[in-house]
């Protein structure tokens, strides 16, 4: 549920007070260094439904040492992993898996079960609890039905940067990437017991808030300072957790996040697109291959919607050629142009996994659509996915 | 019929009888009992609701209540053999509750947490020990205080069951008070089947006699759970993965079960448990996961409670309350020891495990059948430990969904929890 990212505790090197001074100072950190934080589902054993277990799974957790962070959510049913900082795809992929297996050990001990996946398909949201902390409630009271219907659990992706012009610049020109990130991510084909035909339905649940979208097409630091503060005389945030942005900076970081995926169903997967977007980031940074205009953000709906929709089947406009392709020709093209940039990093396997998933339409949600084809249960459908996420199918 | 009497009112024979309102009953009418049954379901309905929306207490209190006020104890509306005759459907709500809990029972989790199968085992022997102690101290014969104990054992499926339904609780404070609860009613009958063996060597009966008498129910129980949890599958591989007719097909086979188990002598209780228990177990396709009895079993707690209620026989509980109350002492603290001894090596923390030590409270509405049995066999179980049994379940029945809500509330396991 992502309006918990509100709620989420800054690390305490992190200068988290910077978002209560008048000026937002952007933290530097290491060009290019990753960090992932994934929302995962905690599902029983009987029903495959969601389950209250979060505290106890964290306490049994946090008994011995572990690597990266577990932290609560706003719903005992759902928990977040985030990884440490990474220079390298290798470390990251081993941080998350290691922290899988953690989980997983702790999580068997309770008879719960973990898996990924953009939403729960066949939870109810009615029957979902709002926690009576005033935080919480006042999300209720605000968003009403939105904040129930937002059991969606998503993957972050940090991508650090030396200074706020670099992050803004990155900010608006990986907006082109979104639909790649979305369709590689996709795994919420279901939600309230029914098909969505999307194949990310819970990027919808994310568009009904009113201060989701796109950053406003500022280019240096100093501008979005302005922005900021206005909005903030304005009253219309707070700080900057209130804006929830499909790629937004992150000062107190000093990073740029990437919040458009779901959680994928595997561990894998997940550290694959912190890769990407690292690769990605790499090629935007040194090569500033376009000149960044509003004009280049026209067809970004347009892109996105597609995406969630058709996944790589989905059309792509060009904004620089303005030509129609499929998402899977775009990414195609994209992946070749990143080639120098993945050897520079390292990143080529992951990438060549993600070009091979793209080729062969072999997303999460198509994967979780075969499985409920054979089953026609969504309960045996939640039990696969956990399979899948302690790697077994 | 009745298009027949309107066609014939013109006959003169008919016109007479009008006069005289031969249509109309008898002055008192005599209700027949079935309309005593619809006013339980009403009045448990109301008193259910009363105590939850007032008093944020569990229903199944107002259930309770409302048997007992409606029935041969206090008011008398509801006779004693209108109770009797309603046993049928007691023994299928029973079976039902058993079978629901017992499903919602992983063996697979004992194997990957160890722990509580040792907690499980602890706290059942150091209930049995500690009401055994305190009768012997006392002055019961062994035999008598052991068969107390093993009663004891148990704690009520039902109650566990029904309030942790009401509260749509999740977490870990239900799923083991539901694992322990399953575990400890199936030793408490294992316990009880050896008594027979004790039983038929002190009377100097034959070897097999010994031996067979407990086989025959242990195993022969097992076989009926086996048999029919095997059946329930099969018919829900055929019949696809649509709840409410997995639902009916589940229901279909709970009764044809309880039946067998009543006609062969085995134990429902075993055999009910152990066919949730199974089921769950051997569904290597995960069949069963859609099955939830829904309403239907929400109608048969109502029934089961009410008609508990009803049995109560409160009189003979009032005279041996103080003792009821030590035995319900001892248990707890037995039950306790274990559970929160235990409560870091099997992964939680101590404070839910104490509140999964509270909700094991309530004692079994099992245990006043087996009470009954026992005073037939054994003569010398006499009314008097009877009474001290039922005081205990008593006590217990009243005060143990109170102590299942608490539980379930403290831990946040409850969907109102704070």
């Amino acid at each position: 549920m992502e309006p918990t990212i509100e709620s989420r505790r800054e690390p305490a090197h992190a200068g988290g007070e910077a978002a209560a001074s008048d000026a937002l100072e952007f933290t530097q950190s290491a060009p290019l260094s990753i960090g992932v934080e994934l929302e995962l589902q905690l599902v029983e054993t009987r029903r495959c439904d969601l389950t209250r277990a979060a505290s106890d799974l964290i306490a049994l957790v946090e008994r011995r040492p572990h690597p990266g962070e577990v932290k609560p959510e706003i719903t005992e049913s759902m928990i977040e992993v985030a990884t440490g900082v990474h220079h390298r795809y290798d470390t990251l992929a081993a941080e998350l898996l290691a922290m899988r297996d953690a989980l997983g050990a702790a999580a068997e001990k309770l008879n719960v079960l973990v898996c990924g996946g953009g939403a729960h398909p066949f939870q109810h949201w009615p029957e979902r609890q709002i926690y009576d902390r005033p935080r919480f409630r006042h999300l209720s009271d605000l968003y009403g039905y939105l904040a129930k219907q937002f059991t969606v659990f998503g993957q972050h992706i940090h991508i650090g940067c030396p200074h706020g012009d670099d992050a803004l610049y990155l900010v608006h020109s990986l907006a082109r990437y979104v639909p790649h990130f979305v369709a590689f991510a996709a795994s919420s084909p279901y939600s309230q017991g029914a098909d969505t035909q999307f194949e990310s339905a819970r990027l919808n649940a994310v568009s009904a808030f009113p201060l989701s979208g796109r950053a406003p097409f500022v280019l240096r630091w100093s501008e979005f300072n302005e922005y900021f503060a206005k909005m903030r005389r304005l009253g219309v945030v707070e700080s900057m957790k209130d804006f929830y942005w499909d790629i937004r900076p992150k000062p107190e970081y000093g990073t740029v996040e990437i919040r458009v995926c779901d959680t994928p169903l595997t561990a894998e997967r997940a550290a694959a697109l912190a890769a990407y977007a690292q690769t990605l980031a790499r090629y935007l940074l040194i090569e500033r291959p376009v000149q960044l205009a509003e004009d280049l953000l026209l067809t970004y709906s347009y892109n996105r919607f597609q995406s969630c929709r058709f996944a790589f089947d989905g059309d792509f406009i060009d904004p620089v050629s303005q030509k129609h392709a499929s998402l899977r020709d775009e990414i195609a093209a994209t992946m070749e142009r990143l080639e120098p940039h993945a050897r520079e990093l390292e990143t080529e396997e992951p990438l060549a996994a993600l070009a091979q998933m793209a080729r062969e339409n072999a997303s999460d949600a198509r994967w979780m659509r075969s499985r409920y084809q054979l089953t026609g249960s969504l309960h045996d459908l939640v039990w696969q996915q956990c399979r899948r996420w302690r790697g077994e199918v | 019929m009745r298009g027949e009497r309107r066609g014939t009112p013109e006959t003169p024979q008919n016109h007479r009888r009008m006069t005289d309102f031969f249509f109309l009953p008898a002055w008192p009418i005599a209700m027949p009992q079935l309309f005593w049954l619809g006013v339980l379901l009403l009045a448990a309905t109301a008193l259910g609701e009363l105590l939850d929306r007032w008093l944020r207490l569990p229903r199944i209190l107002g259930y309770v209540i409302a048997g007992a006020l409606l029935g041969p104890e206090v008011s008398g509306l509801l006779t004693e053999s209108a109770v009797q005759g309603l046993t049928p459907l007691l023994d299928v709500a029973m079976g039902i509750v058993l079978f629901e809990l017992g499903s919602r029972v992983d063996l697979r989790w004992l194997r990957r947490n160890p722990w509580l199968l040792v907690t499980s085992v602890l706290e059942s022997a150091f209930a049995f020990g500690a009401v055994y102690a305190i009768l012997a101290v006392v002055g019961t014969k062994p035999l008598v205080a052991a068969a107390a104990a093993a009663i004891a054992v148990a704690t009520s499926p039902a109650v566990v069951l029904a309030v942790s339904k009401e509260m749509r609780a999740q977490g870990q404070v239900t799923e083991r008070l539901q694992l322990f609860t399953a575990l400890n009613s199936v030793y408490s009958f294992v316990a009880f089947a050896m008594l027979f063996a004790w039983l038929h060597l002190e009377a100097r009966g034959g070897i097999a006699l010994v031996a067979m008498h407990p086989l025959y129910l242990v195993l022969g129980s097992i076989a009926l759970a086996a048999a029919a949890a095997a059946a329930l599958l099969a018919a829900l591989e055929r019949l696809g993965p649509r709840g409410d007719v997995q639902t009916i097909a589940a229901l279909g086979v709970v009764v044809v079960a309880v039946a067998v188990a009543m006609a062969l002598n085995l134990s429902v209780v075993m055999a009910l448990l152990g066919m949730g228990i199974l089921t769950r177990a051997l569904d290597r396709n995960r069949r069963f996961l859609a099955v939830s009895f829904g309403y239907v079993g929400q109608l048969f707690i109502m029934a089961l409670f009410a008609l508990t209620g009803a049995a109560l026989k409160l009189d003979l509980a009032a005279t041996a309350l103080a003792a009821g109350l030590g035995i319900a002492a001892a248990r707890a603290l037995g039950k306790a020891v274990p559970v929160i001894a235990l409560a870091k090596p099997s992964g939680l923390s101590y404070r839910k495990a104490s509140l999964v030590s509270v909700g094991l409270l309530p004692m079994s509405g099992v245990a006043v059948v087996m009470a009954r049995e026992a005073a037939s066999i054994w003569p010398s179980f006499g009314p008097q430990l009877g009474a001290v049994v039922l005081a205990a379940v008593l006590i217990l029945e009243l005060l143990g969904p109170l102590a299942v809500q608490f539980a379930l509330r403290r831990s946040g396991d409850a969907a109102d929890a704070e």
